[in-house]
């Protein structure tokens, strides 16, 4: 039963854990009902909270936290992409941003692997660490938009671009367009979350003071 | 030497055609003495006069030609009509007005007379004699011609015919010269009322049988009573629908939409380049590009570089470019006095296609804002609001702002706080504020959740990697946990027991911390196993069994374990059982 659900599982998230969660089989089956209503008051029904409440501890499950990194930064930066990913996921690939953070993820690893021909490459020839911070892609913070361009429009449409992940460079109604759900999703994953860390804090209160 | 005759031969306005339209001579039918004048050239000596002797030529085979007595009468009518036609007008050549308005009496004369191929075949004159004889037969002679043949006829008939009578063009050339289209603008206003009657009774009739090419929104628009530019189309259009309507070539229709189309040489070449286009097409959007259809009373200026962009747009395949071009030409010319009302969705397609050149700033549109469903196109229609301006690119403008604003407004819903804000910069920053501070809510929430998760969570990995079998027997069983409901006390029941304890015991902590998650939302209690409490302690290891209580406890206050499984959780909890 777990090997057919793993084969029809339509994920293509290279993460080995969204594979072996079958809830997708399952989760279809309700987003098929939500499916009618439009694309940011989906985000509100009870049952996109409820998958994305059981992907979010499924990803949360698998996340390492123990072994690899010990800093409490890093951490919360896993569990926040496991978060987005797992947001990402039930979106079901239907708007840019959450295809975006399904292969960013991939664009992540193909991009270490890069670095690390790059910084041997530029070891040889540079004794310098300097390779690293060549080989890493510049990335343009938000507030440096501020300077460029006059009219307040469109600085403001390329930030809002910018924030949305994967539609930095669309024109403007795409953007709206995707503002749009991205909001509705980031409320809902909110709400998730909030719920489960009151859960979780909760029952770690009665299990301090039970223990 | 025509010209003589003409001029000798007074009260003969009959041309010496027949040298043009000359059947074989073999072809001698029993034919009336007159038949007997030499035809060679000189045989057009009209000198003679004599109308009754008509060119042989044009009346091989036609018997119709016995009745000669009711050729005289008719060919008396028609010649008197004739003269006083040719007489009345000046001979200016350059009194376009009259010129045509005289091609117009005699097409329309033609026409009339062509119709009542059983009386009067038209004899006297060669135009008709030739439309007559290619019928052959006496009554339907005019309706069985093929259609182009009649006209084709007629045409370089009336070519002659107006050259003798001093006339610049050709009717022929007259729909492909786009000074005619000109002056025929000029005209039509001159004559635009006396055939706008013309037009409907003679249009309607050619609309409805010529619609073979064409698409019905082009014949519906045709008959529609539009007022065309031209004089002679509707003309033409009588003739082709008094001559059988066998579907009108396009050729001819092209012809006379040539000469509808607006007075722009610009626009007429245009049509001109839109009619391979419709041959090749074959489409309603090509044909309806042909059948431009721009308001006489408000003819105006050459449409300019729109009739180019609209040309240059509609070769283009179907991209999504082109429907922001597309969308320019689309705009809907109101024709002037409301005698347009009479709109239907394909009718918009084709005026919509068409708009491009005939867009006028200033010019009254309607007030409709509505894009009538197109399935056949693949590009959005937009009608012009009245006062507003048709240019194209204001009004590919508006529907990018109109979309705009549309999402904007969603927007507004979601955001909270964006009603009093008014004005895209500031929705705008509204937005981005509103994004940025979830966003940081979800980063401060997952550092909350990773240093909750390193004290609790940690607990179930173990267990639940260590058993790998067992995981996916877990992640089998916990996915479609919350969708489908299963019981799991059914499934307890089944399985054995002490696998159902190890189930139960990796499931629990999953299923307890996703029932806990599930409480999140449906607030229901965590009652996964019907299972006495005690009993179900004792199924738990010892690191399972911490996570379990918490799982318990957590949803302490909603529900009472301790007491067991409560009877009203029990419907409830059906969709939370875990399934192994």
């Amino acid at each position: 039963m777990a090997s057919t659900i793993i084969s029809s599982s339509p994920v293509t998230n290279s993460d080995r854990s969204k594979r072996r969660k079958k809830k997708k089989a399952a989760a279809a089956q309700q987003s098929k009902r939500a499916e009618g209503s439009s694309s940011h008051a989906r985000w509100r029904t009870e049952s996109q909270q409820q998958i994305y409440s059981s992907k979010l501890i499924q990803a949360l499950s698998q996340v390492q936290l123990n072994p690899s990194s010990p800093s409490a930064p890093r951490r919360g930066r896993a569990v926040r992409e496991a978060a987005d990913r797992a947001l990402a996921v039930s979106a079901r690939g239907r708007s840019r941003w959450s295809r975006a953070i399904l292969t960013s993820r991939i664009k992540l690893k193909f991009r270490k692997q890069q670095r690390r021909h790059q910084i041997k490459q530029q070891q040889r020839i540079v004794s310098a660490d300097g390779g690293i911070s060549r080989a890493r892609k510049p990335r343009v913070s938000v507030l440096r938009l501020r300077g460029k361009s006059l009219p307040a429009v469109q600085r403001k449409v390329r930030l809002l671009g910018r924030l949305i992940p994967g539609c930095q460079k669309e024109p403007l109604p795409v953007i709206l367009e995707e503002a749009t759900d991205y909001i509705a999703a980031l409320e809902m994953q909110v709400r998730a979350m909030t719920a489960l860390a009151e859960l979780l804090s909760g029952s770690n209160q009665a299990a301090g003071s039970s223990s | 030497m025509e010209s003589e005759f003409f001029l000798n031969a007074g009260m003969n306005p009959v041309p010496p055609l027949p040298l043009h339209f000359n059947p074989t001579s073999s072809n001698s039918p029993p034919m009336p003495a007159w038949r007997s004048l030499p035809h060679s050239s000189s045989a057009m000596d009209m000198s003679n006069a004599n109308y009754e002797q008509p060119p042989p030529d044009c009346f091989f085979g036609n018997p119709n030609w016995d009745r000669s007595t009711d050729h005289h009468t008719g060919g008396l009518q028609y010649e008197s009509a004739l003269s006083s036609m040719v007489s009345s007008p000046t001979a200016s050549n350059s009194n376009i007005p009259t010129e045509s308005f005289m091609i117009r009496e005699l097409i329309g004369k033609l026409g009339n007379i062509g119709g009542h191929g059983s009386n009067n075949p038209g004899e006297i004159s060669p135009h008709l004699a030739a439309a007559s004889s290619y019928g052959g037969s006496a009554s339907n002679s005019c309706y069985s011609t093929p259609l182009s043949s009649p006209p084709k006829l007629s045409l370089p008939r009336m070519d002659q015919f107006v050259k003798t009578m001093g006339l610049n063009s050709s009717v022929a050339e007259f729909s492909a010269d786009p000074g005619f289209a000109e002056r025929a603008a000029r005209f039509s206003c001159f004559g635009s009322r006396s055939f706008n009657g013309r037009t409907v009774q003679m249009s309607g009739g050619g609309g409805g049988g010529g619609g073979l090419n064409a698409p019905p929104a082009m014949n519906g628009s045709l008959g529609g009573g539009k007022l065309p530019r031209v004089s002679s189309s509707p003309s033409l259009k009588a003739l082709g629908s008094q001559k059988g309507n066998k579907g009108s070539p396009p050729p001819r229709q092209d012809g006379g939409e040539l000469g509808n189309s607006s007075a722009s040489p610009e626009e007429s070449s245009l049509s001109e380049q839109r009619i391979p286009n419709a041959a090749g097409d074959g489409s309603a959007k090509a044909a309806a590009a042909a059948a431009n259809e721009p308001n006489p009373r408000k003819r105006k200026a050459a449409p300019k570089g729109k009739a180019k962009e609209s040309a240059a747009a509609r070769p283009n395949a179907s991209t999504a470019k082109e429907v922001e071009t597309n969308e320019n030409p689309t705009a809907k010319r109101s024709k002037g006095n409301g005698n347009n009302e009479s709109k239907s969705p394909a009718k918009a397609v084709e005026e919509d296609a068409e708009a491009a050149g005939n867009s006028c700033g200033g010019e009254e549109k309607h007030s409709n804002e509505s894009k009538p469903p197109e399935p056949m196109k693949d590009y959005i229609h937009v009608r012009a609001r009245r006062g507003q301006a048709t240019d194209s690119h204001s009004l590919a403008e508006r529907v990018r702002r109109e979309k705009i604003s549309e999402r904007m407004k969603l927007l507004q819903d979601l955001v909270p706080g964006c009603n009093k804000v008014t004005g895209k910069a500031l929705m705008l920053d509204e937005i981005i504020n509103y994004v940025q501070s979830l966003q940081r809510q979800v980063e401060f929430l997952s550092m909350k959740l990773s240093s909750v998760n390193t004290t609790r969570l940690d607990f179930s990995i173990d267990p639940l990697s260590s058993k790998d079998m067992y995981q996916r027997n877990n992640s089998g069983m916990a996915h479609p946990m919350f969708p489908v409901d299963s019981s799991a006390s059914a499934i307890l029941g089944h399985h054995h027991q002490h696998q159902n304890h190890h189930g139960n015991g990796s499931n629990s902590s999953s299923s307890s911390i996703s029932a806990a998650a599930q409480n999140l939302t449906l607030h229901c209690p965590l009652d996964p196993f019907a299972l006495p409490h005690d009993q179900f302690q004792s199924f738990c290891d010892d690191d399972l069994q911490s996570i379990v209580q918490m799982g318990f406890s957590g949803n302490g206050p909603d529900t009472d374990y301790n007491s067991g499984s409560s009877p009203n959780h029990q419907p409830s909890s059906s969709h939370m059982k875990v399934e192994i």
